[in-house]
């Protein structure tokens, strides 16, 4: 038997190589390991100890198949001393002696089990990442296309008002209502924009120098109905603080935060504070709500995220994961802290200089 | 107001408010579904528009492209366009275009009314 050994290629270190006789028992093992077993174990056991099934038919099929083609080479599960499966790569040659006349079979094994693990992780990751980028691009063509009839909505919604305002107040009411909840329609689908812009790296911010207290104020002001209808009342302190910001977006900012402070906070006080503060410009929002759970404190910033049970309040979870973006994007900081006896505060903090201008 | 708008929009919700809205704000106004079919328009009207309300995705001739074409022509080139778009990357389009101005989908009619009136006591080059 061994005048053929030779001819096989030389194995790898982690290649098990068993003789097998012309029955199919193993009669040597010659190097390497295999899936937890060990050679006093398996020597003098048919090969099919290696199968799932110790299926001998099978085994018998694969030995007549090498002996025919001259060689049989195959990829499947093998079993572990334990029982468990894992994946192996086989390759059995018949040996033969200077007659030709069969003498038995050699028989390389590999096991593949790490190879097929990291191989499988790798697909996964393509596939996840495929994914969310499916999902990037379908919220992305969602948004706009909910926004195409919300737009004729709108206007005609803006047109009967208007027509009725003279006429009707009543009804001039009643589609000012409409409109209102046309607004927050396109708001959401605008959260769900600025979630794929955001992901996608599309997210960019139009820097222009502005006044954050006159920003704040102008929110204020926009929001003064919402404030209401919340039954807080808003105390504003605003000294101007000259500064480099994307207004659109940071009104956008200041609206999620207040809009929170209504949320969570309502019937009760809400303080809205804007001042310079050594290098940083400074905004504060100050509810009387519950508070937020020292557990959830981070979680809060996250996409799709609420302190709280969504049943209880709706939106979609996204105003602060927004909110800490475009913050962020300016070089600034936003944080929570409850604030005894009750209530949450939401600092904003943002460089009254961006790093590229000290140089 | 007097403005005679050319309203390029290719939803049909879309184009016929805001044919209403300007009618509404006293302005003439006609709409056409792409920017092929607007500058038909222009090529055949005696008269030319105030200003055009510009959609920026549209099917056969999008806005960019009537834009380009129509900032190229001596006739109707210096007429002012007004785009707008569901995108709020409207705004860097519109420097792009060198737009006399730019609007965000859902329309909102004062801002609407404002530009229309603001581009209407502008006299036109001549």
């Amino acid at each position: 038997m061994q005048t053929t050994l030779p001819q096989l290629a030389a194995p790898a270190t982690d290649d098990a190589i068993f003789l097998l006789g012309l029955d199919g028992v193993i009669q040597s093992w010659s190097a390497g390991h295999v899936a937890s077993w060990r050679p006093e174990e398996v020597i003098g056991c048919h090969f099919s100890i290696f199968h799932p099934n110790g299926d001998a038919e099978a085994c018998a099929e694969i030995l007549a198949r090498a002996e025919r083609d001259g060689r049989y080479a195959e990829e499947g599960w093998r079993r572990r001393k334990d029982g468990s499966p894992y994946w192996a790569s086989v390759v059995i040659t018949p040996l033969r002696d200077a007659a030709g006349a069969l003498r038995g079979f050699a028989k390389v094994t590999r096991d593949l089990h790490e190879r097929r693990r990291l191989e499988q992780e790798r697909v996964q990751l393509v596939e996840a990442k495929e994914a969310i980028q499916t999902r990037d691009e379908f919220l992305s063509i969602v948004s706009h296309e909910l926004k195409t009839p919300l737009t004729a909505l709108q206007l005609q919604l803006q047109i009967l008002r208007e027509r009725l305002q003279g006429t009707d107040p009543q009804l001039a009411a009643r589609a000012d209502r409409a409109l209102r909840s046309g607004t927050r329609l396109t708001d959401l689908v605008e959260s769900l924009l600025d979630v794929s812009r955001i992901a996608t790296g599309r997210f960019e911010l139009n820097l222009e120098s502005g006044d954050l207290a006159e920003t704040v104020r102008i929110v204020g002001d926009r929001l003064s109905e919402a404030a209401l209808r919340a039954g807080c009342v808003v105390a504003v302190t605003a000294v101007p603080v000259p500064l480099s910001f994307d207004k659109l977006r940071m009104e956008q900012a200041i609206t999620n935060l207040l809009s929170n402070a209504f949320k969570y906070g309502a019937g009760a006080p809400v303080q809205l504070n804007v001042r310079a503060e050594a290098t940083d410009a400074v905004l504060e929002v100050r509810d009387h709500g519950p508070g937020i759970k020292t557990a959830d404190m981070e979680r809060i910033f996250a996409r799709f995220e609420r302190g709280v049970s969504s049943r209880h309040y709706g939106g979609l979870g996204l105003g602060l994961y927004v909110t800490r973006q475009i913050i962020e994007g300016h070089g600034g900081t936003v944080t929570a802290e409850n604030c005894p006896p009750t209530g949450a505060r939401f600092a904003v903090r943002l460089p009254l200089r961006r790093k590229e201008e000290l140089h | 107001m007097g403005a005679r708008v050319l309203v390029v929009e290719d939803d049909h919700d879309i184009r016929e408010s805001l044919l209403d809205v300007l009618h509404s704000l006293g302005c003439e106004a006609v709409g056409a579904p792409n920017g092929r079919a607007a500058m038909e328009i222009l090529h055949t009207s005696t008269e030319l528009p105030t200003f055009i309300l510009l959609d920026l995705m549209m099917p056969v001739m999008d806005g960019r492209a009537f834009r380009e074409e129509q900032r190229r022509s001596e006739a109707f080139g210096h007429v002012p366009v007004v785009v707008y778009s569901a995108y709020r990357e409207v705004v860097d389009v519109a420097r792009d275009l060198e737009a006399a101005a730019w609007l965000e989908k859902p329309i909102d009619m004062q801002k609407l009314r404002q530009l229309a009136s603001a581009l209407t006591s502008v006299p036109p080059e001549i």
